[in-house]
Order: C-alpha cells, then sequence, then structure tokens
C-alpha cells in the first residue's frame, strides 16, 4: 500500500482546528471531540475511499485526551503522521492510543508549567505595569509578549509533530522548555518585585520620614510574604478576598 | 445604555469563548476585559485601574487538569462596567474602588459555577457524538464540537449581560448608600489587593533564584518610588 499524501488544504484546516481543542472540553473525554475534530480533515484525505476505517480512524481519536492546549498541537502533528502510516498499512493502530496516552500527561505537565506556570504570569506582570503608564500600552505587552511565545511554540510543535515521534522528541529536546520556564519564572519575578514596590510605595509611603518608609516597606514585604504562604498552603486567592470582604464589611458595621 | 450592555455581551462572548474553549489568545485577561468594559460604560481608564490588580491575583490558580480557576474574566466584567460607571456619578474613590475589587470576587465564583456546569452539559453532547460516529455518521463530530462551542460563547455571553449589570447595579444602587466617611474607612484594605497580585505571580514563579530576587527588586522600585517620586 504506498503512503498516502496530505495536501496543503488539509494540512493547514487541521492547523487551524487545533485552535479549538477546548472547544467541546468536558468531564468526561475532556478534550477528545476537540481532538477529533482537529484531526478530521487528514483521516477523510488518509481514508478517502475507505469509509469503513475512516469511522475506526474517528473513534480512536475519540477516547479521552486531556494535555495543555498549546502542546496539543505538538501531539496533533505527530498523531497526523502516525494515522498516515496506519492508512499506509505501515503501522498498528493500537500505537496512535498509545503514544497519545504516553505523551499527553508529561507534555501536559511541561506545558501547564511554562505556559500557566511562567509565560502567562510574565506576561500579565508586564502587561499590568504598563498599564500604568497607559492601559492600551499594557493590553499590546499582554498580547505580544504571551502569543509571541505561544503561537510560535504551537507552530513549530506542529511542524515538528508532523515529522513524526522521531521529530517530536527532537524538537523538546533542541527547545528545552525547563530552562525556557526558569528564565520566564525569574523575569516574573523581577517584574512582580517591581509591581509590588511601585504600590507599596503608592500605599505605604506617603509622607513620613526615613523610618516610616522603612516600615512601610517591611509591612508590605511581610504582606507579601504571608499571602505567599497561604498560596503555598493551599489557601486560595478567593478565601483571602473573602476574608478581606468580611473584615471590610465589620469595618462598615463598626 | 442598551447599545452599551449589547456591545458588553459580544465582548464577554468572544472573551468568554477565547477563556476556555478557542484559540487561548490572552484575550480573556482581566486587563484587557476590565479595559473593555470601562470603555463600553464610558471611563476606559477607570476600567483599566481595576484590570491593573485583578489580573494578578487569581494567577495563583492554574487551570491545570480538570480543575477550573476563579472566573476572573467575569470578575473582570463585573469591576470594568462598575468602575466606569462609579466614577460617572459619585467618584471613583479609594473605598469605591475596594468594594468593586472585593466584590469581584463573589462574581468570580459564580462564573467558575458556571463553567463547571458548561462543562457538565459538554458531557452530554460528547456523549451523543460518540453515538452517532458509532451509528457511521462521521460529520457528527463536528456538530458536536460546534455544540460545546455554541454553548460555550452563550454561557459566556449570558454571564457578560449578568455581570456587567450587576456592576452597573452595584455602581448605581449600592455604594451612592455609604456615605464618604464608610468609604475612607473601607479603603484600609486596598494596600492590600496589589500586594496580592504581586504575591500570587511571586508563589507561581517560585524557584530557588526568585525569592531574593523578587524582594531586593521591590525594595529598589520602593526605594526609587518614595525617593524620587516616580510618577506612577
Amino acid at each position: 500500500m504506498t503512503m498516502p499524501e496530505l495536501g496543503k488544504r488539509s494540512r493547514n484546516a487541521v492547523w487551524r482546528r487545533q485552535f479549538l481543542l477546548q472547544g467541546c472540553w468536558n468531564y468526561e473525554g475532556m478534550q477528545n471531540v476537540g481532538f477529533a475534530y482537529a484531526i478530521l480533515p487528514a483521516l477523510r484525505e488518509f481514508y478517502a475511499n475507505r469509509p469503513e476505517e475512516a469511522l475506526k480512524a474517528v473513534k480512536r481519536h475519540l477516547e479521552f485526551f486531556n494535555t495543555q492546549p498549546a502542546m496539543g498541537a505538538l501531539i496533533l502533528g505527530a498523531s497526523v503522521r502516525l494515522e498516515q502510516r496506519v492508512a499506509a498499512g505501515e503501522a498498528d493502530p493500537r500505537a496512535i492510543g498509545t503514544f497519545k496516552v504516553g505523551l499527553m500527561g508529561s507534555l501536559g505537565a511541561i506545558g501547564d508549567s511554562f505556559f500557566w506556570g511562567a509565560l502567562r504570569p510574565m506576561a500579565s506582570v508586564a502587561g499590568a505595569l504598563l498599564a500604568l503608564l497607559h492601559p492600551l500600552l499594557g493590553i499590546a505587552a499582554l498580547l505580544l509578549i504571551y502569543n509571541g511565545g505561544h503561537l510560535t511554540l504551537r507552530r513549530r510543535g506542529f511542524v515538528a509533530g508532523m515529522e513524526g515521534p522521531e521529530g517530536v522528541v527532537g524538537w523538546l529536546k533542541r527547545v528545552s522548555l525547563s530552562i525556557r520556564t526558569d528564565d520566564r519564572k525569574l523575569l516574573a519575578a523581577i517584574l512582580a518585585g517591581a509591581y509590588a514596590g511601585v504600590f507599596a510605595g503608592r500605599f505605604f509611603a506617603q509622607g513620613g520620614g526615613a523610618p516610616h518608609a522603612l516600615a512601610a516597606l517591611l509591612l508590605a514585604a511581610a504582606a507579601v510574604h504571608l499571602f505567599s504562604v497561604l498560596f503555598r498552603k493551599a489557601v486560595s486567592p478567593s478565601e483571602i478576598l473573602s476574608f478581606l470582604l468580611f473584615v471590610g464589611v465589620l469595618i462598615l458595621w463598626r | 445604555m442598551a447599545w452599551r450592555f449589547l456591545l458588553a455581551i459580544l465582548i464577554g462572548g468572544v472573551c468568554y469563548l477565547d477563556r476556555t474553549a478557542a484559540c487561548q489568545l490572552m484575550l480573556h485577561r482581566p486587563l484587557v476585559v476590565a479595559t473593555l468594559m470601562g470603555a463600553v460604560f464610558g471611563n476606559m481608564a477607570a476600567g483599566a485601574q481595576v484590570g491593573v490588580v485583578l489580573e494578578l491575583i487569581f494567577l495563583a490558580r492554574l487551570p491545570v487538569g480538570a480543575s477550573i480557576p476563579p472566573d476572573d474574566t467575569g470578575a473582570a466584567v463585573f469591576g470594568g462596567s462598575a468602575a466606569a460607571i462609579a466614577s460617572s456619578s459619585i467618584g471613583l474613590d479609594a473605598g469605591s474602588f475596594t468594594a468593586v475589587l472585593l466584590l469581584s470576587v463573589v462574581v468570580a465564583e459564580a462564573g467558575k459555577a458556571a463553567d463547571r456546569f458548561v462543562r457538565k452539559v459538554n458531557v452530554r453532547i460528547a456523549r451523543i457524538t460518540a453515538e452517532s460516529v458509532d451509528r457511521g455518521d462521521v460529520k457528527a463530530v463536528e456538530h458536536g464540537l460546534l455544540a460545546g462551542l455554541t454553548l460555550f460563547a452563550v454561557t459566556g455571553m449570558l454571564l457578560a449581560l449578568v455581570f456587567s449589570g450587576a456592576g452597573v447595579a452595584v455602581s448605581k444602587e449600592v455604594l451612592p448608600r455609604f456615605g464618604p466617611a464608610s468609604r475612607v474607612s473601607f479603603s484600609i484594605l486596598l494596600p492590600a489587593l496589589p500586594l496580592l497580585g504581586a504575591a500570587s505571580v511571586y508563589s507561581c514563579s517560585r524557584t530557588e533564584r526568585t525569592a531574593a530576587v523578587f524582594f531586593l527588586t521591590m525594595a529598589t522600585v520602593f526605594c526609587a518610588t518614595v525617593l524620587f517620586r516616580w510618577p506612577v
């Protein structure tokens, strides 16, 4: 059996559709419908005259799937390549499920740490700081910093995935996300420190001499430390805000 | 006022879609949403002020696995609209600003509950999709995804309407009931809120190197702000 080709149109359709990976996110299959939807144009091309096999392929991709959405592009690209091999009779269909299950957890953890734990906080705090100068400047900074990294990694991950599982491994080595994560976390911490310093200066040190300012700085630093300890103890921001709201009501009551 | 709510619904629909179902381009972040809501309800700068603080507060809760973080998009819809309306009526003083930010936690939790409900309904959509595919209808995948997207969008629009309405109502009906003296005493809590946001970023970006860097930068910028009176 010859290897079926994937046309440019179908490849582009798969790329566009991966942005809707979470379009039907649910507690049972999580991103399963989104994944099947994204890979569908490729399956239609690979199994053009074989409806029974096309149906089996779609069912394969309706199995449970969940990963960080941006990292999903990498798995999707590699799954397309594997489906191509299965359609040509060069690979076992079960290999696709094994590959997806094997990769979604680890890539999800890497992606969560990079995108949600490093890149997004860095972009958010940069945006918030610049918004103090002008709101639109802050929004532009937030969107550009986040999407510059996000869209580039999505695109490169998808292209690497399309080279097959071997391409995935090579790309993950080259891109060294753990180093990038650490760098962005450091940048986020620097920017967050600046953010805390700006607001502490605004609120605490209005008037008064050097001792007053020093006391204000120490108080602000202690507050940040206290909040971060509470976060570490799994207290949520909502619980802290609710407590502050309760205190506010007590103040009004008095 | 009706066209303002219409615009809020449209913006809310797009932002809520971006939040989970489509793209994740960060159009749903509080800084973006609160600024837009502020512009829709007449004062972009007031909305942005709320957005700057709300942007960081909920970052400590990551959308990992099946966990759903508080709805900071909804909080921003509420906060942006409330701040804009308050600024044009009683004025956005520190007390009103604090009250708007603290009340947004109620909205964030309500939005989270709505998000959970949508994902539960999506279970049914996914099951119907799988059953249709079992019967040989491959197109059901596309219909299923469209149904899920529609559900996310419609819920987002409804939440945007309810939360912006709540913001307007709070600014017009609740805040004016408290006199200036009460609002001043309420504002004592305000300094804690941006520090909570900074702690949120600090805790999710914590590594061996970051603690010293964070507090050193904080002290440097604080001194610069105080000594040189930076115009921030």
